[in-house]
């Protein structure tokens, strides 16, 4: 600490200095300073927009004498420090005005006196448990902490290395990019029965737990000095409740909901039982520094120096893969259901029939190369066999052909006449009701089409209408976007086309999770993401830029573009829903699900 | 639009309509335009497609050639029968125009060549 203080320069220009100081305080935040040692100092030129930690304040005024408050002012260049006794305070005065270097940039830090400390905004509530939280202290013995420590070795074996921790998966992989496990994939590890003996002693304290056996298990392995960002684990991933036993190290874990922000002391070895309210409602988190700052029962603060702690999470993945619980501002199940049909056709009125319209040129300039699979598809049809291509676009798949007979159709008129001026035969439909007799067509393909339906009824409607106008062993081709962008560490050519994503796999999936923002459709209430191109998908139903250049360089307008992007296996479940489906082949394709059927 | 994809056209999707078949043709312009002849092609086509509709059809735009009023048997190897029943198939076409639904009498406009079939909101 010594290299922090200077030697006093002089008393005329920390005068000058702190007037200025004072003059900031009263007019920014109307606190107003005195000369007369109290418990309270102000550090006048430094809070949290200069960087300042809690913890770092306590670092050094706690060798003063003990801290009864520490307040931070969010957006603030200033905080304060409340002292049990005056002596303590007038100290630390002493030693540290315009001497301790802990401002921005290593300059000095210059202090005042206060009579009252401002209330921040949001109050940090200390050792009150949401509604739904248990603690259970010393819920296993040293030895047994040795045992379970013992499971993961984090130096040899395989395990993820994410931004701020390491972690390793037992059961399931728990995927950070989908926030979700993929259930038909488990792991070849299960969770270790070395931590069955948990569930027995947790009936015996908390009989309502009884029967609580996890199928998924993720290892945290926490450094001093690193976190994890707030989050809510996903509704529809997992059963209620979620339990953590820490291992190595204590910790504090902050709580928020709306308004309330408060911490809880997770002491080593303990079990914390996140159910109802907790889980689903409350986002928790855990700050990234190398020591925590704890409010004892007393009033005053104590420093808990953080070493290595071992998070062992462990889940029930939820079966349905459909949350049912209340806390719906919370709930994918509940955000991501159905898109009501009203909303539905005003959504794509807005947000893919006009926009298609408006980009048909420079859509039509970007679409030339047809994908080998659909080509393939197309060319093994025999000679007098009639095509139908629903959502033709351009009509990049209606030239290739010339021993069968084939129609394109779209909803775009600006797209139809693209076709028309390349002499191909096509006429403007919507595909929820095509203008063609039941049993007669002999192939379909629908590629990069159904996404853009709103709802899922009106998916399936697409997929009827398809099977339809087949005849019996007539066959049809149809390729929708796939939430999961990247698949076997694979990324797709969309996210490729992306430079910054061509290095790790891992990167990516951090980097996007800021970049989704919200837009409100003037169409009505209905609030989406709106996607950053290049990048995963956060949401199912969503909003993709189309960037339009006009003539002149700034002339660029930003199309929204509205897509439901489809996770593994829905799009087959949506076609075994029709009647007279059978699928030949379901593959992934460049960002894409496809699914090749035949009406039966 | 030609008159092979007429041939499949319905107005089946408006609402109370139940067959919405073969549609009227009322055209105002009618053009002619050379493609490839493919006799394979043809001969395989012919037993897809609604003859009467077909002959219908043409016959309405003045294009029908004298065609016999029922599909013949024994045409695969008919050249000349071909040739003519290619030239009604893929060779006419309607540019402007309408189709018009038998029974809601609701009109599909034709323009540029291209049918517009799409439906109103409350007509779904």
């Amino acid at each position: 600490m010594s290299q922090n203080v200077e030697p006093f320069k002089g008393l005329k220009k920390l005068n000058r200095k702190l007037a200025k100081l004072h003059h900031i305080l009263k007019r920014d935040i109307n606190i107003s300073t005195v000369s007369t040692p109290t418990n309270n100092l102000v550090l006048c030129n430094s809070g949290l927009v200069n960087g300042l930690t809690e913890d770092q304040v306590f670092e050094h005024f706690s060798k003063h004498g003990e801290i009864s408050n520490i307040t931070m002012l969010p957006g603030k260049s200033c905080c304060f420090v409340s002292f049990s006794k005056k002596d303590s305070a007038t100290s630390a005065y002493e030693c540290f005005n315009g001497k301790l270097n802990i401002s921005q940039n290593n300059r000095p830090v210059y202090l005042s006196f206060v009579e009252e400390v401002p209330k921040p905004s949001i109050e940090v509530i200390w050792n009150e448990l949401p509604p739904g939280l248990l603690v259970f202290k010393n819920f296993i013995s040293t030895e047994e902490e040795l045992n379970l420590l013992k499971l993961i070795d984090f130096n040899h074996e395989q395990c993820g290395l994410l931004k701020h921790r390491l972690v390793k998966h037992f059961g399931f992989e728990f995927r950070y990019d989908i926030n979700n496990v993929d259930k038909n994939q488990p792991l070849d590890q299960s969770v270790p029965t070395e931590t069955d003996f948990l569930w027995l002693k947790l009936a015996q304290i908390q009989p309502e737990f009884k029967g609580f056996k996890p199928d998924q298990l993720t290892v945290n392995h926490y450094a001093p000095g690193q976190g994890i960002p707030h989050h809510i684990d996903t509704h529809s991933a997992f059963e209620d409740p979620i339990i953590c036993l820490s291992l190595g190290s204590s910790i504090v874990m902050e709580f928020k909901k709306d308004g309330t922000h408060t911490c809880v002391l997770l002491p080593q070895r303990s079990l914390l039982v996140m159910s109802g309210e907790s889980r689903y409602d409350w986002t928790h988190g855990i700050v990234p520094r190398k020591f925590d700052i704890i409010k004892t029962k007393l009033g005053g603060y104590t420093c808990l120096k953080r070493t290595t702690r071992v998070s062992f999470t462990f889940r029930k993945v939820l079966s349905t893969g459909k949350c049912e619980c209340f806390y719906r501002s919370k709930c994918d199940s509940f955000l991501n259901c159905n898109i009501e049909e009203k909303m539905a056709v005003q959504l794509e009125k807005m947000h893919v029939h006009k926009v298609y319209d408006n980009i048909a040129n420079h859509f039509s300039n970007t679409r030339h190369k047809p994908w080998p699979n659909v080509m393939d598809f197309v060319q093994s049809f025999d000679s007098g066999d009639f095509l139908v291509d629903v959502g033709c676009g351009n009509g990049k798949y209606l030239s290739n052909n010339t021993h069968t007979f084939e129609i394109g159709c779209d909803r775009s008129a600006n797209l139809i006449e693209i076709c028309r001026n390349r002499k191909f035969e096509a006429f403007l439909t919507d595909c929820l009701s095509i203008p063609i007799r039941d049993n007669c067509i002999d192939g379909v393909i629908s590629i990069a089409v159904i996404h853009h339906l709103a709802n899922e009824s009106r998916r399936l409607q697409a997929i009827q209408e398809i099977v339809r106008i087949l005849k019996k062993g007539g066959k049809a081709l149809i390729y929708v976007w796939a939430h999961e962008q990247v698949k076997n560490k694979q990324k797709s050519s969309y996210i490729m086309q992306d430079r910054k994503n061509r290095k790790g796999t891992k990167e990516m999936n951090g980097q996007c999770l800021t970049s989704a923002q919200q837009v409100s459709l003037d169409s009505g209430n209905i609030t989406l993401p709106v996607h950053s191109n290049r990048s995963n998908f956060q949401a199912d139903d969503l909003l993709v830029p189309w960037k339009l250049k006009g003539d002149e360089e700034e002339n660029e307008s930003v199309f929204l573009r509205f897509y439901h992007v489809f996770k593994e296996h829905e799009l087959e479940e949506l076609c075994l829903k029709v009647e007279n489906v059978r699928i030949l082949k379901s593959y992934y394709d460049q960002g894409n699900w496809c699914v090749l059927f035949q009406k039966m | 639009m030609k008159l092979l994809t007429h041939n499949v056209l319905t107005s089946k999707c408006i609402r109370g309509v139940t067959v919405g078949y073969p549609l009227l043709i009322k055209a105002t312009n009618v053009k002619v335009s050379e493609v490839e002849f493919k006799p394979d092609f043809v001969a395989k086509v012919l037993p897809k497609i609604e003859w009467d509709v077909l002959a219908n059809a043409a016959e309405s735009l003045g294009h029908w050639q004298n065609l016999p009023k029922e599909l013949p048997n024994n045409y695969e190897n008919d050249t000349d029968f071909l040739k003519k029943i290619h030239r009604v198939l893929l060779e006419v076409e309607v540019i402007q125009g309408e189709l018009i639904c038998p029974e809601s009498g609701r009109k599909f406009p034709i323009t540029n060549g291209i049918a517009n079939m799409l439906l109103n909101e409350d007509e779904v």
